[in-house]
Parts: C-alpha cells; structure tokens; sequence
C-alpha cells in the first residue's frame, strides 16, 4: 500500500516549521501585523499564538519603521526573530533597518555580530488588488549584498527553506507568492498543494531544482512562476517541444550552475518571472549564462516578465499584464524556431 | 458483511449568514485512503476558513472539487467503508 498523503498548502507547512523550530529553540520568536489570534493573513501564522502566547506570537502595530527595527535588533543580540511583513510593497518605510543595519551589520563588524532574522512577506498579484498589494520586488531585495533571498513554489519546500531560513545566521528574506498559499479568495494554484513529512528537514539554501525534464528548452522561473512553466511544458509537449523546468527556490545566493548546466543541455533559455521586466532578476539570470558561456545559446534568449508599468487594478488590464502559460509558450516555441 | 458509504457534508451551521463558499483545498486525493477524524478539506465563507474532517475511515470519493462554490449541506464527497 502506498504511503499515505500527508498534503499541506504552503501557508500551513510555513507555520509548521515555525511551530517545530520554536518548540526546539527557545530563541525563535515571530513578530508582525495580526500574526498572533488572526494566525496572520494569509494563514502562515495559524496556531502559533495559541501554542506559544503573546509573549512569542507578538501582535506589532502598523509601525514597520518599528518593528522591523527591534527585529534586527534582537537578531543582533542572540535572538532569532521571525519577522512578518503583510505585503512586500510596503517595505519602502523601513528599508534603513534591512539596508543599512541587518544587510550589513556582520561586515561592519569584521564578521563579530551575526544578524539570524527571517523576514517573510508575500509577493505577487492576479486578484485585482492594485499596484501597490500587487509586486514581487524580488530583483529589489536580491540586488543589495547581505542577505539571502528565498522563494518558494511548493508546501514542501516552504517547509524546508524556512526551518533551514531560521538556522541560518545571516539574515534570510523569506518570500511568500500570495496565490500560493492556498487562501481561497486569492486563487490557489493545486500544484503547490504537495506531500510534506511531519518530521522536520531543511532544503538547502542556494540549490535550484529541476522539477521537469526536457532536452529543447530551459526555462528558469521561480515562486508562481514554476507552476506558469509546467503548465506551458504540458502543453508544449503536446506540440512536440520538450521543455525544461528549472525552479531557482534560492534568488541569493544564486544557482548559476544549475541553470548553465540545464541551458548546456538544451541551448536555450527563457526566464519567467512576475518581478518587472527591466533591472531585475530575468536579466541576471540570462547575463548569468551568456557571462559563463556565449556560445551554449542556439538561439536569443526569451523573457517572460512584468512590464515596466504600476500594476492595473482592473482585472482584464491585470490579467494582460500578467505572465501565463500561454505567453511562455509562445516565448519557448519563438526560443525553438530561431534556430540557427 | 457489506461496505457502507458515508456522505461528507458541509456542516448546515458552519457559518450563519446566507453566503458563496468555496472550496479552498483539498488535502488529499480522489480514491485516496482517509482515516476518521484526518483533515480532508478547507473551505472558505466570507474570508473565513474551516476545516473538513473525515468522519469515518474509508475509501475517499471527492464529489465537489477544489474552487467549485458550496452551500451548507452540500456533500462533497463519499467516504466508503471496508466491510465489516
């Protein structure tokens, strides 16, 4: 008899590892808006207060400047904090915190002071929301050194990239995609919805994964990106192109092997990522390659991305915005028929 | 000596007021093995989520799926026992 299905949405499998690595390590504590009776807003959070009480599960006011401070902080002084922000797109109040204290602090220190925070917010949009509910920001936390940059596609590896987030000593920014999490009124996609053992495990911090094999085309996503892909290598397979899926899970440190090693086999590449198209990660990943190796590329690489633009409210202008199956799709067959 | 099936209804007092709820998660798959009292489902009513368990342990048979909209009462799977 098969061994049987132990399913969580990403949101339950975060408070999991949370709830597993507090029990061990008196030190881990979780901090932010409406994470403590609520369990957090996007369900991440549930059942943390009621095991742990508010001195653990601290509910802050809306005062990022604040909270984001005693974070880093705490981190700086023995503590492991876990902290929420509700949405990504607010961080701009308290970027002194993260920029210039949390991202820095161990350099300036000539490696003296560890700053162990995990920072989780969510990303993403397709619910109508507007343009400031709605970003990803990926490439914004990526680009500054310092700090690593998570972002996972899958219950199990949400698990094992926070318990592995929360042991770490640097600071790790942790980042959630919204329809990920399986709140209803966002959407869920089912694929994120996986098998997660009970026991805990890390997933090592910095490792991509290949979740789809293919031999014509590499295509390198990350977060809701990942499930957009295999949708397009479904059908794209249908029409005789075999596409490979590459998860990055990791923004930072960055798996440039994995993804030359993928585009080696296939010689060519498309990015796809919900983060704006211009000074961000799609670019990094493509200079990441043609950098390593001009000549492994038999075609133009293809990018899937955000347009440079605020994000639209309506839901059919959000929607054409939006990268989707269908564009990747077309941005891999465009990949295959340029063939020299 | 015959196996028996269950239904998996939504409870009719889960929530008061007169609302769309959906389906959010299924836990486990169709034809998949449940035992009474796993967690088989979330559904949500105005941004509310509630847990679905199994009442008896079974064979799962998933009759609404996952984002299909719901009323109280609505069965939304059968769980089919072993013979006794």
């Amino acid at each position: 008899m098969a061994a049987k299905e132990r399913k969580l949405t990403v949101a339950r499998a975060m408070a999991e590892a949370m709830a597993q690595e507090m029990r061990i390590d008196e030190h881990v504590f979780v901090m932010g808006e409406d994470v403590g009776p609520l369990g957090g807003v996007f369900g991440n959070t549930r059942g943390l207060f009621e095991e742990f009480g508010a001195e653990r599960v601290r509910d802050t006011p809306i005062s990022e400047t604040a909270f984001m401070g005693a974070a880093v902080g705490a981190a700086a002084d023995g503590m492991r904090p876990i902290v929420e922000l509700m949405f990504v797109d607010f961080f701009g109040v308290c970027f002194d915190a993260i920029y210039n204290l949390m991202a820095k602090n161990t350099y300036f220190s000539g490696g003296n002071v560890n700053v162990p925070a995990v920072i989780m917010t969510s990303t993403g949009g397709g619910y109508s929301d507007g343009g400031q509910h709605s970003q990803c920001l990926y490439g914004t936390f990526a680009h500054l050194p310092g700090m690593k940059v998570v972002v996972p596609s899958n219950a199990f590896d949400a698990k094992g990239m926070m318990t592995a987030a929360i042991r770490d000593n640097s600071p790790v920014v942790y980042m959630f995609h919204k329809g990920l999490q399986g709140m209803g009124w966002l959407g869920t996609e089912a694929g994120a919805t996986v098998n997660v053992p009970e026991e805990q495990y890390t997933v090592e911090i910095g490792k991509a994964a290949t979740v789809s094999e293919g031999e014509d085309v590499t295509i390198v996503s990350l977060g809701m990106g990942v499930h957009h892909s295999l949708h397009a290598a479904a059908q794209l397979r249908e029409q005789g192109v075999s596409a490979e899926v590459v998860d990055l899970r990791t923004l930072v440190p960055l798996d440039r092997d994995h993804i030359v090693n993928s585009v080696k086999k296939t010689g060519r590449l498309v990015v796809v990522d919900e983060d704006y198209q211009s000074y961000g990660v799609s670019g990094e990943i493509i200079a990441s390659v043609v950098e390593r190796d001009m000549s492994i590329l038999r075609s133009p690489p293809q990018r899937v991305a955000y347009p440079d633009i605020p994000i639209p409210f309506a839901r059919h202008m959000e929607q054409w915005a939006l990268p989707n199956a269908e564009k990747i799709v077309t941005a891999c067959l465009k990949a295959t028929q340029n063939d020299e | 000596m015959s196996s028996a099936v269950h239904q998996v209804a939504i409870p009719v007092d889960l929530w008061e007021e007169e609302v769309e709820a959906v389906i959010t998660t299924w836990f486990v798959s169709d034809a998949a093995q449940v035992d009474k009292g796993d967690l088989l489902a979330e559904v949500m009513a105005e941004k509310i989520q509630f847990e679905i368990v199994a009442p008896v342990t079974g064979t799962l048979a998933i009759v609404k799926h996952q984002d299909q909209l719901i009323d109280k009462g609505d069965v939304i799977a059968t769980i089919t026992s072993a013979p006794d």
